[in-house]
């Protein structure tokens, strides 16, 4: 206690042992403090000055009356009571803490995750030639290239076909539905075929290809889908076609539109349907045409072009979207001359020229460069 | 001078019996629950209005406490100070239910939007010399002028009798943090009280 002689008003206010002789003084506390002011009565008037201080200055207080604290109070211990009653009344123990029923519990939700497990983790159904063509309810008729030359089939629509070696294709013996009067145009392949289709958006064509439909309403293009290979694909030569999985859970929607949905594919792009993995993924063909309408050929010669004009005049013949900085690409004038060459091939000379690099991403061209001030 | 009004003699084991209605409570006796709820409410209520202004919620939210304590009370420390603990549990239950409550809104605020908010104030009627009221004045004002968790830092310091550890039990901070913040707000409060008390008087530190 002898520390406290020297001490003055603020530090009596801020001393904790001071504040809580005042603010809750124990019989202790009391005693010892009250002895101390005996012993020092010069220190009685600081001290009680520090005592109205610390008493006077408090935290503002919400008031809480005794009532209310009360009747809070009690409502606690009320809940718990009816909550205690609850499981006693309920005998020793509700039916579901059974040891029995908690097993029970646990296989059942064992079995509920196991199945949901090996549903998610089946293969994917593969689904074969012959298994659609039996599903068909119609009378069909199968075409087999059993030679070594691609196989021309004529369809009663004026659709051809060209059958590759080694491929198998079922159509109907008559397509159901009349020309521009609606229905479908069904044909099952096994193997690879190009489609040359009339035009009738009324009747959409459809290829089913093991797991992959393709719809059309009117265009060329190839399906490849050997039973024993791992990928089936689409590759579009003119016009668009629509592809989606067998196991597309839209896929009759997709079927029904009278528009082209699911992954529309256009010329020079093919999607790739990982059989496995049902993962169809959208790219460019190998080698991709120039699409443009005959007799308008386009002349790749360019003189002091801008890189940009090249890069739009490349993009029209071959109907691939190609992305680049206008802006960048601007800048650079190129002189060449680019017939007789395939697009990578053109691609890659003109990059060199600017000092640009491309991808083929998503069945598109994307360019990137940082232009040619310094040229 | 005044006559010497002294609060009630808090008997010598306060807080011993504080302790020994834990472990009773902990063991299942009812009563030792409702006396324990009965001593501390006070000093939740008002640490709740701390921090909402909803009186309803808060009561909610002491009853949740309380009765989430008796649900695990095989599984709590009858050795650990009930007060910080409780006063713990209130601080949690209200910054959950805030952010719940921001969630709803789908409104983004800072966590730091629920805060303390403490005003501290003076009753003069308390004090004898207009000297010390106009002290009192001056003190109240510097002390609601301290950064909010300093603030709350001494609320539990030297309101309400807490010590490092228990303050940062309740805070939810290092031990080392509440030093820090009271470091802080002392150094404030010394700076300050000197010159309130040149302006105020000559009065001695």
């Amino acid at each position: 206690m002898d520390r406290y002689r020297d001490f003055s008003l603020g530090e009596f206010v801020w001393d904790k042992s001071f504040r809580n002789w005042v603010l809750n003084p124990t019989r202790e506390d009391d005693e010892t403090w009250q002895n101390w002011l005996d012993a020092h009565p010069d220190k009685r008037e600081i001290v009680e000055r520090a005592r109205q201080l610390v008493l006077s200055i408090r935290p503002a207080n919400a008031s809480l009356s005794n009532p209310e604290k009360r009747k809070a109070v009690e409502r606690i211990v009320e809940r718990l009571e009816a909550r205690n009653l609850d499981r006693s009344e309920e005998g020793h123990a509700p039916w579901y803490a059974g040891r029995v029923v908690r097993i029970a519990a646990m296989l059942v939700l064992l079995a509920g995750f196991g199945w949901l497990f090996w549903l998610r983790h089946q293969q994917p159904k593969v689904i074969g030639y012959d298994q659609l063509v039996a599903a068909a309810k119609v009378e069909m008729r199968e075409v087999v290239n059993t030679t070594a030359q691609p196989l021309p089939v004529d369809l009663e629509d004026g659709s051809r076909i060209v059958l590759d070696p080694g491929s198998r294709m079922s159509y109907p013996a008559h397509f159901n539905g009349t020309p521009r009067g609606g229905g479908k145009r069904e044909v099952f392949l096994s193997g690879k075929a190009f489609f040359d289709i009339a035009k009738d958006p009324a009747r959409p064509f459809f290829v089913y290809a093991n797991e992959l439909v393709t719809k059309v309403l009117g265009t060329s293009f190839t399906v490849r889908s050997f039973a024993n290979e791992q990928e089936v694909s689409v590759a579009v030569k003119t016009g668009k076609v629509a592809v989606f999985s067998r196991e597309d859970p839209d896929a009759t929607d997709k079927q029904i539109s009278r528009e082209l949905t699911g992954m529309v594919i256009e010329p020079n792009q093919q999607v790739v349907l990982v059989r496995k993995t049902v993962k169809i993924t959208k790219s460019l063909v190998p080698e991709p045409e120039v699409v443009a309408e005959a007799g308008a050929a386009p002349h790749f010669e360019f003189d002091e072009t801008p890189v940009s004009a090249v890069f739009s005049a490349l993009q029209s013949a071959y109907g691939i979207d190609i992305i680049y900085d206008k802006n960048v690409m601007d800048e650079c004038p190129i002189t060449a001359t680019l017939t007789e060459m395939s697009l990578y091939e053109k691609l890659d000379l003109i990059c060199k020229a600017v000092d640009a690099s491309y991808k083929s991403i998503d069945g598109r061209i994307v360019v990137e460069g940082k232009g040619c001030r310094n040229n | 001078m005044k006559p010497f009004t002294r609060p009630e003699l808090r008997p010598a084991l306060y807080l011993e019996e504080e302790q020994k209605l834990w472990r009773e409570m902990l063991a299942g006796d009812v009563t030792a629950y409702e006396q324990l709820i009965d001593r501390t409410y006070d000093l939740l209520f008002h640490y709740g209005t701390k921090f909402n202004s909803d009186r309803e919620l808060i009561k909610d939210c002491i009853q949740d406490v309380f009765l989430g304590v008796w649900e695990k009370k095989d599984a709590l420390n009858s050795e650990i100070p009930p007060k910080p603990y409780l006063l713990a549990s209130l601080r949690r239950r209200l910054h959950r239910l805030a952010s719940r409550l921001r969630m709803d809104c789908m409104d983004y605020y800072n966590e730091t939007d629920i805060v303390f908010d403490l005003e501290f104030s003076a009753e003069y009627q308390l004090i004898e010399s207009e000297n010390d009221s106009l002290l009192a004045s001056r003190m109240t004002e510097m002390l609601n002028e301290l950064p909010k968790r300093q603030k709350e830092a001494i609320f539990l310091r030297f309101y309400n009798d807490m010590e490092r550890e228990e303050i940062a039990l309740v805070m939810d901070i290092q031990p080392q943090s509440v030093s820090n913040l009271l470091q802080e707000a002392f150094k404030f409060i010394k700076s300050h009280w000197k010159a309130i008390v040149s302006l105020v008087l000559a009065l001695p530190f």
